[in-house]
């Protein structure tokens, strides 16, 4: 098996993992035998990943940076068999969730996700989540520096942190190395771009007080640049603030970004930079020599030189219509000629968007072994994404993908849709957003229709909470409850394209669940109508407006 | 025909403590998987009585709470609300199985 080309745990870790995986043990016993009441088990529960939902517990796993092994990978399939019913969920988060763990299995589960340096840590609760950072990390053909270096050294620091266990709210921090953002860093509490100067140096953007849910904002740029070894005194600084003055009266006013909109940039500028002047020289700055322990671990694989251009591929492509569809949607630039990344899409016509099976885990985990490095990543956007295949084995890869039905050539198209899991599992849905992700799936199934369309981002959120990252889809759907009937508001233009991130404009009234797919209809064909010249579905809409569209939909619903 | 639409028919509901299932109390203080089988509550007061009752046999369950139902001719309980409606009858479509290599 090929070894991990980043981060493995220490004795240390492993320490920490296995003690909070036996204390946790302790804490179900105790709950089982009515020792501890729900009200004080459940925050140890949440705590540890462990959700109660409306048919059965869920448990959300942690993937770092939406980093995994093919061990890793085939662990949680395993898990998933064992414990679960077989399938998970993988998340906006980059996250997996088993919707259907049992109480009394749950430290049977987390036991066996330290086997393979993995936990359920800091999945919920008012800390610092999981780092996520672009899935094409320490392989993008534009990336400046691999974010995963940092993002383990962001886990590292804030795991357990004890200032940081109790914030006002839950906190999410994503990292990009790439001027191309994959990992919507201006719409999280922290975000982070990694750039160059004009010097030559490389630093950080800090972009603090974005998110989604009943708020959502745009993240203001506090720092223009920040040099690397400053980053963790810049956080402490930040969080510090948001610690000190976050509100703590109001759930729906208490995340970072109701803070910053309150108190404005600036003044946040201030309180953070002199929070920072005081700390700054302190046991955060970062020694190089840890910087480079590091981001040793994360060395890129030694990737043999492979053809950049090969006949056979060549001629497949022209011979079948699907592979050349597949290479123009799923396959992406490597930084090396000879390799490209593959995404996976677990998006196949009518699937519930992000599922996937143990079977299809597993034979995912194959085809990383054999094609990839034995190397898989966690896309935000819900599909698994293979980051080193030579372009020579792309038809095989493809034919193997496709046998799991995980080769639809549909990645960044109409039906690569994200959903929420709404309110099929969720305890705070409003609305269902899996069966409106299908219909929609369903009806544009058509891979050349698709093509045609173009780039086209849906997101469905079952409630306001937004997970399924509604406000930045190019079309948003958000499932709302009217006196006990599902409506599904529609919105239009949301983006996290880096330098063009905006939130969606609602298009009007609330539309009922059998009217989505007319409506999207209808809004695909005001663009395909009205649409220039490599124009994309956005670029229209930014052009001619909402008012097209919106006549167009509300003559049909 | 469904009657007492207006949710003036209740049931108490909870989720079982070792696994999640939806569960219903019923007439002898049991907490079971059918609905049909639930204790109902005719009015407001005596929906605070279940509701107490419900509390009181909680040791095995987590978060006790009422749920409107309404009732058919025929005696059969339906939840009003959606949310209600899934919890009783599990996921609205087919989710994966564990064996499932493709979808279509």
């Amino acid at each position: 098996m090929p070894d991990t080309h980043f981060y493995r745990y220490d004795d240390y870790d492993r320490t920490l993992v296995a003690e909070r995986v036996e204390q946790f043990r302790d804490q179900v016993r105790r709950r089982l035998s009515g020792e501890l009441t729900e009200e004080q088990f459940k925050p140890l529960r949440l705590t540890n990943g462990l959700y109660l939902q409306l048919h059965a517990y869920m448990l959300r796993i942690a993937i770092p940076y939406g980093t995994l092994s093919s061990r890793q990978l085939r662990k949680l399939a395993d898990i998933a068999r064992k414990f679960d019913r077989g399938y998970g969920h993988f998340t906006t988060r980059q996250n997996l969730q088993l919707n259907w763990i049992k109480l009394e299995d749950a430290p049977d589960a987390l036991a066996a996700l330290a086997e393979v340096d993995m936990h359920a840590m800091q999945t919920s609760g008012n800390v610092i989540r999981n780092v996520t950072a672009d899935h094409f990390a320490g392989a993008a053909i534009d990336e400046i520096e691999d974010p995963r270096i940092w993002c383990e050294i962001v886990r590292q620091w804030s795991t357990l942190h004890p200032e940081f266990s109790f914030l006002p709210r839950k906190f999410k921090i994503a990292i990009t190395g790439s001027p191309n953002d994959r990992a919507a860093v201006r719409v999280h509490d922290i975000g982070l771009r990694l750039w160059r100067n004009e010097t030559g140096e490389v630093g950080f953007e800090v972009i603090v007080g974005g998110g989604l849910g009943r708020t959502p904002m745009i993240g203001k740029t506090l720092r223009e640049f920040l040099p690397k070894d400053e980053l963790l005194a810049y956080l402490e600084a930040t969080l510090r603030v948001y610690n000190r003055y976050g509100r703590r009266d109001n759930l729906y006013k208490a995340r970072i970004k109701i803070l910053v909109h309150e108190v404005g940039a600036e003044k946040m500028r201030e309180e953070v930079e002199a929070e920072y002047a005081d700390i700054k020289d302190g046991a955060l700055k970062l020694p190089a020599e840890t910087i480079e322990a590091i981001a040793r671990q994360f060395a890129p694989p030694a990737l043999p030189h492979r053809p950049a251009v090969v006949a056979t591929v060549e001629a497949l492509k022209l011979e079948d219509r699907d592979f050349a569809l597949w290479l123009k949607s799923n396959v992406s630039a490597h930084r090396l000629a000879g390799y490209r990344i593959v995404t996976a899409s677990l998006k196949p016509a009518g699937a519930p968007p992000g599922d996937a099976s143990s079977v299809q885990m597993e034979g995912v985990a194959d085809i990383a072994d054999a094609y990839s490095q034995g190397e898989i990543r966690v896309s935000h956007e819900q599909n698994l994404v293979l980051p080193h295949v030579a372009v020579e084995d792309l038809p095989v890869v493809w034919l193997a993908l496709g046998r799991l039905g995980f080769a639809e050539a549909n990645v960044g198209k109409i039906t690569d849709i994200i959903a929420c899991p709404g309110l099929d599992y969720c305890a705070l849905a409003n609305a269902r957003s899996i069966p409106v992700a299908q219909r929609i799936s369903n009806h544009f199934a058509r891979i050349g229709l698709q093509h045609d369309i173009g780039d086209l981002k849906i997101k469905i959120s079952g409630c306001i909470n937004a997970c399924g990252h509604h406000h930045v889809g190019h079309i948003g759907i958000l499932g709302v409850d009217k006196n006990g009937v599902e409506l599904y508001q529609i919105s239009l233009g949301g983006d996290v394209d880096f330098g063009k991130t905006a939130l969606g404009t609602i298009l009007g009234p609330a539309v009922t669940a059998d009217k989505v797919v007319e409506a999207v209809d209808a809004l695909v064909a005001t663009y395909l109508d009205a649409r220039g010249e490599g124009e994309r579905f956005v670029d229209t809409y930014r052009r001619i407006g909402v008012k097209p569209f919106k006549d167009r939909v509300y003559a049909v619903v | 025909m469904a009657k007492n639409l207006a949710g003036d028919l209740l049931v108490a509901s909870a989720n079982r403590l070792t696994d999640g299932v939806v569960v219903f109390l019923d007439d002898a203080g049991e907490w079971i998987q059918r609905l049909d089988r639930a204790a109902v509550a005719r009015d407001k007061r005596a929906g605070e009585i279940l509701l107490e009752r419900a509390k009181a046999e909680a040791f095995t369950v987590v978060d006790p709470y009422l749920v409107a139902v309404s009732e058919d001719d025929d005696g059969v309980l339906e939840p009003l609300s959606l949310r209600e409606k899934i919890r009783v009858s599990g996921l609205t479509f087919d989710a994966i199985a564990a064996d499932a290599v493709r979808y279509a």
